[in-house]
């Protein structure tokens, strides 16, 4: 059982040395000495010849594993050296950055209305959407602004080119609420975003165009004690748990009562400032519980159900939320300003 | 609407409360105080000084040493100004002061008084200029004042600004608070404070009203009710001072003791006069009518001659218009220097009529304003005697006994019925009958009660706006306080799922940003011109704020490219963008609003480079390859599983471009941006870009497929190489090899198009990466050699393929 002693010898010398290797030259001296046709692996096969022969099958075993497992470490050191060598001569500079890759966002207006939708969709309000272009009943007169009546004025209006009819660009989201109440019955509990349009001069502070998010609640019972729930809940999912809120009273031809929702400033703390013009509170929507005379409109029984609306402007929640001082940023679409969302 | 405190003491008593206090219930009761301000603040430490002696500086030429007295003191004040002397009355600013704007310094920064050391005297206050004071222009000088001035008189107070004036933002609903006399009442009844009454004190002399003055109401229906005055013998003239410092306090200009008061009476209580000279009256008499056919315009006060229609509501003597009723008086009547005798006229007009004159003329007044919100008809009266009252002391004229009162007939209040369970169950609150009863008695609303449950309401003739039994509700709600109703909040949390469409976008949306999309957002509103490139039925604004924006998009491209061109202007140069939203056209046929059309679209745009460079690779722009690549992953994350891009011929907007089809439905096109279509937008670099018909898009999305067990054999995964003609699609041969495999096909990719040497003229090799499985089984060697052998005589015939080798 000599051979089977050598073996075990070889294998730990070879095993020491290989953790010695450091260069290519050392390699070449180490496969010569032990793996190449002369080597002192080969010369032990040689040797298997006068091995008995009922011994042959162990050491001839033991022979082979040591060549495998010699050869794969053999391999092995080799990879380390040549690692070794470019690391050495800084062939690879680590510090170089990773490859750029593009970075996509979703538009400020995008994430801003995605909350909101988020809060609402979590109290079981669904979403609906209408058309931009809206005809007189549905932007106005469905909604009590009897035709010549100053309530018109505080929206100023763009109104299309048609043959027949008298078409506008909507100018506010109000109009959907109709829809959804013509077409649907009672119990309703809907958000409606969507894009409208006013005929301002185009400034820092308005633009001609901007967004919307319209709600609706009808069911039997709901007040304004529940008006001023949800929207305190809204608020304080948008803003944070402490932001404190106030219900002023108000108008709107389509609701009864109606109020203005102010939040108080946050950039400073209600002390006032350029921001909240100097008052402390910043407006964020208008609300109010849905006039008698819309539900005539939509065959809805007034007696039966009564309902809240409240609406808010996407843009300008994302002006408050994210400190941005000119909304035309919005829709210049500048990477720089995109970038920062 | 600006509102004076002093104005309001004299209507309603307001000791004790402070401007904030007022600010906020106001604004907390629906009259919104946007700001406040008393520019008394601002004149704090100045006083009216009396000039005692003047001497020269014993060391400056161009100074004076002045003794001034400031009510029982005697200050030692240094004066640089050329005109002082002894025996004036000046405005002083004593030690601590703030001058309002410093006339040595560039930006007229203020400046606080100290006790000062002028070349070696001491000074104990300034003399002002009213340069200094920001009371006018002249820096020349100190500014005098009158013999009259009372030593010792804070400035402000002698300058008649000591009051503190609201500026206030009035809904439309709330005509009845356009006056200092609705906003007392709203403040009597916030802080229980008795409202003041004001009876006019008038004398009245010589022959009565109807000897002078005839009225004829012809259109009742326009003019419910017109009151006149008439005073003789008076002069016109500047007002006096008190009457001149309120008008100009409230933001108006002081013209003559006429016009003065009937504007302060506007403003007093809300009811617009108008003053006519008499002796321009033809037939001394008013005759209120539409226009006869032949009067086409007129010329109002500010000289400007005026379209008139049919509809409008004139006020017209016996021959000629003479004022467009309730919006302006005309040149021709107007008071002037040599008016003796006046006709006021105090009249009630239906407001819609005086709305759609206001707007036809693009003439909006202080009247017209008041008249468009409604004006109480009670008030025409009273408006009269305060307003003769006024003039008559101010004017020195006699005011003719009797008034010509013409009217449809009683304006009475209106009942309306109010039930108590209806309040609570619209407030969510309970509030009890006689809390709500004693809430509308605060705001002038008496009421009865019928029963425990019910009360009736007599509604004043002031609050036109309240006419239902919800418009009292608000006005408990808004009196009692919202601030008062507590939150409830019991929405059930069951969603609704009749409206839930829009979550899809949402995902796509996340979806390419995730792949490095930027979305864009831009306007719907653009030049003709460019609505027209893409679709010449396009909807056009007809009150347009400019022709920039006077037609609405009928594709996103424009906007894209301008976005593209905006960020290249910044040196940025490479862009991935998407953008979701609407293009609008006209349709020949009527659809759910008029005839217009629009359509959710979603546009994608690559311009610059695909890959950012780095180090180690070289730039590599985008292609139209990677613009498919980005509408297929879009198609592939929507479950599609096949798709046609069909090769379309050069357009306006594309050089090269593709239209895309799925189930045979046409989604849009894909390509290359055509020179034409950068140009219009002068954009100077290659842009790729596809627009999609997203309604079609999610309508041809699948829903998930149904689970399938993953395959429990390998894929064989082999290449193959054809020689075809040049011109044979890629896409077309695919489609063969997946035929010629059945049911094997698991997946195939181009990975190498050759022509060149070693390949015939006219012909290119294509090779592909071909992928088979089986469910059943592992393939082996003869089922890959009999597909191949199947591909080749397939290929052969369709294409006239050639294999040219193969590998495993």
């Amino acid at each position: 059982m000599e051979m089977l002693e050598e073996i075990l010898k070889l294998r730990e010398e070879a095993t020491a040395s290989l953790n010695l290797l450091k260069t290519q030259e050392d390699a070449e001296n180490f496969r010569l000495q032990y793996l190449s046709r002369k080597g002192s692996v080969a010369q032990l096969f040689e040797r298997l010849k006068e091995v008995p022969k009922e011994e042959k099958p162990a050491i001839g075993k033991s022979l082979n594993e040591l060549r495998n497992f010699l050869e794969a470490e053999f391999e092995s050191a080799g990879q380390r050296i040549a690692a070794a060598k470019t690391a050495d001569i800084g062939k690879i500079d680590l510090s170089i950055p990773g490859r750029k890759r593009y970075i996509g966002r979703k538009h400020p207006l995008t994430q801003t209305a995605e909350e909101i939708k988020r809060i609402f969709t979590g109290i079981g309000f669904g979403i609906a959407d209408g058309p931009e272009i809206e005809d007189d009943y549905h932007n106005f007169e469905a909604l009590n602004f009897p035709p010549d009546h100053p309530a018109r004025d505080m929206q100023d209006t763009f109104f299309v080119k048609s043959d027949g009819g008298k078409y506008m660009l909507r100018t506010h989201t109000s109009g959907v609420q109709i829809r959804v109440m013509e077409n649907n019955k009672p119990p309703v509990r809907v958000i409606m975003p969507g894009r409208v349009y006013r005929n301002e001069a185009i400034s820092a502070r308005s633009y001609c165009l901007f967004h919307q998010v319209e709600g609706l609640y009808v069911d039997k019972n709901v007040s304004l004690a529940e008006l001023k729930g949800t929207i305190s809940y809204f608020v304080k999912e948008f803003f944070n748990a402490n932001a404190k809120l106030r219900f002023r009273p108000s108008f709107f031809p389509f609701t009864e009562p109606s109020a203005e929702v102010d939040v108080n400033c946050f950039l400073c703390a209600g002390k006032g400032c350029r921001i909240c013009k100097y008052s402390g509170w910043l407006e964020i929507m208008g609300c109010g519980m849905v006039d008698p005379n819309v539900f005539k409109q939509v065959k809805y029984d007034e007696n039966e159900v009564s309902g809240f609306a409240f609406g808010m402007g996407i843009d300008r929640l994302a002006i408050l939320r994210y400190g941005i001082d000119d909304i035309r940023l919005f829709f210049e679409n500048d990477l720089r300003f995109l970038n920062q969302f | 609407m600006k509102i004076s405190r002093k104005w309001l003491q004299q209507l309603v008593d307001l000791t004790d409360i402070s401007d904030e206090d007022i600010a906020s219930r106001l604004t907390m009761l629906g009259i919104e105080v946007e700001s406040f301000e008393n520019p008394s603040g601002t004149y704090k430490g100045f006083v009216v000084g009396s000039v005692l002696e003047v001497e020269k500086h014993p060391n400056a030429d161009k100074l004076s040493l002045c003794k001034v007295d400031i009510g029982g003191e005697v200050k030692s004040i240094v004066c640089g100004a050329p005109n002082v002397a002894a025996g004036q009355k000046v405005p002083v600013g004593l030690v601590g002061a703030t001058v309002p704007h410093n006339q040595h310094d560039p930006d007229g920064k203020p400046f606080q008084l100290t006790k000062a050391t002028i070349r070696g005297v001491e000074s104990e206050g300034m003399i002002c200029s009213a340069n200094e004071l920001g009371l006018g222009e002249d820096k020349s000088g100190i500014m005098v004042f009158g013999e009259d001035a009372v030593v010792g008189t804070p400035l402000a107070e002698f300058l008649g600004i000591d009051d503190t004036v609201f500026e206030i933002s009035l809904t439309p609903n709330r005509g009845d608070c356009l006056s200092h006399a609705g906003i007392a009442r709203e403040l009597s009844s916030a802080f229980t404070r008795k409202l003041i009454p004001r009876r006019a004190r008038l004398r009245e002399e010589g022959g009565p009203v109807n000897e002078s003055a005839k009225v004829e109401v012809v259109a009742e229906d326009l003019c419910p009710r017109y009151s006149a005055r008439v005073i003789r013998g008076m002069r016109v003239g500047p007002s006096p001072k008190w009457l001149k410092d309120f008008v100009e306090r409230i933001g108006m200009r002081s013209i003559n003791n006429v016009v003065d008061a009937t504007n302060y009476v506007m403003m007093e209580l809300g009811q617009p006069l108008h003053a006519f000279d008499l002796k321009l009256i033809a037939g001394h008499k008013i005759v209120v009518r539409r226009p006869r056919k032949e009067e086409i315009s007129f010329t109002t006060l500010d000289g400007k001659e005026r379209n008139v229609s049919p509809e409008m509501l004139m006020i017209c003597d016996k021959e000629k218009i003479v004022a467009i009723a309730g919006v302006m008086g005309g040149m021709n009547s107007e008071i002037n220097h040599d008016t003796t005798d006046i006709l006021i006229e105090s009249a009630n007009f239906t407001p819609s009529s005086i709305r759609k004159t206001s707007k036809e003329l693009g003439l909006s007044t202080e009247a017209s304003y008041r008249f468009e919100r409604g004006v109480d008809p009670n008030l025409t009266i009273h408006a009269l005697d305060r307003v003769s009252e006024i003039i008559v002391e101010a004017s020195g004229g006699r005011l003719a006994p009797g008034i010509i009162d013409v009217a449809v007939g009683k304006f009475l209040q209106r009942r309306v019925e109010l039930h108590v369970d209806q309040v609570n169950r619209l407030l969510g609150t309970r509030l009890a009958s006689g809390e709500i009863k004693r809430i509308l008695e605060s705001i002038e609303i008496p009421c009865d009660k019928k029963s425990e449950t019910v009360l009736i309401c007599a509604v004043p003739t002031f609050r036109g706006d309240i006419e239902r039994g919800v418009d009292l509700i608000e006005e408990v709600g808004r009196v009692h306080g919202y601030e008062k109703i507590a939150d409830s909040f019991q929405t059930r949390l069951s969603f609704d799922p009749r409206f839930r469409a829009l979550t899809q976008t949402d995902e796509l949306r996340e979806l390419l940003a995730g792949a490095g999309f930027n979305e864009i957002v831009t306007n719907s509103l653009q030049p003709s011109d460019l609505a027209g490139f893409h679709d010449s039925s396009f909807v056009t604004l007809s009150n347009p704020i400019s022709e920039d924006m006077a037609a609405m998009r009928t594709s996103l491209l424009i906007g894209a490219l301008q976005t593209v061109k905006l960020n290249m202007s910044y040196g940025l140069k490479n862009m991935k963008f998407f953008e979701i939203g609407r293009a609008y056209k006209v349709a020949d046929e009527k659809q759910t609003v008029g005839n217009f059309i629009e359509s959710e679209r979603i546009s994608i745009t690559l311009s610059g480079t695909a890959d950012p460079v780095s180090y180690d690779r070289k730039e590599v722009k985008f292609d139209i390859f990677d613009l498919k690549s980005e509408i297929e992953r879009l198609l592939r994350y929507l479950n599609l599983d096949s798709w046609d891009f069909i090769s379309y011929d050069t357009t306006k907007e594309y050089e090269q471009s593709l239209k895309l089809f799925v189930n045979g439905m046409e989604l849009g096109l894909a390509g290359r941006v055509s020179n034409l279509a950068l140009r219009k937008v002068s954009v100077e670099q290659e842009v790729y870009y596809a627009e999609l018909d997203l309604s079609r898009l999610l309508a041809a999305r699948k829903d998930a497929r149904k689970f399938r067990a993953l395959p429990r054999f390998p894929f064989a995964s082999f290449d193959l190489s054809f020689i075809v003609h040049v011109e044979t699609p890629a896409a077309k041969i695919m489609e063969s090899l997946k035929s010629a495999a059945g049911n094997m096909f698991r997946d195939i990719s181009v990975f190498d198009i050759y022509s060149g040497e070693g390949i015939p003229e006219g012909k290119k090799s294509i090779a592909f990466t071909v992928a088979l499985g089986s469910e059943e089984r592992t393939l082996n060697e003869g089922d890959i050699a009999g597909f191949i052998a199947n591909a080749e005589r397939k290929l052969g015939s369709e294409f006239s393929a050639e294999l040219r080798k193969q590998k495993s």
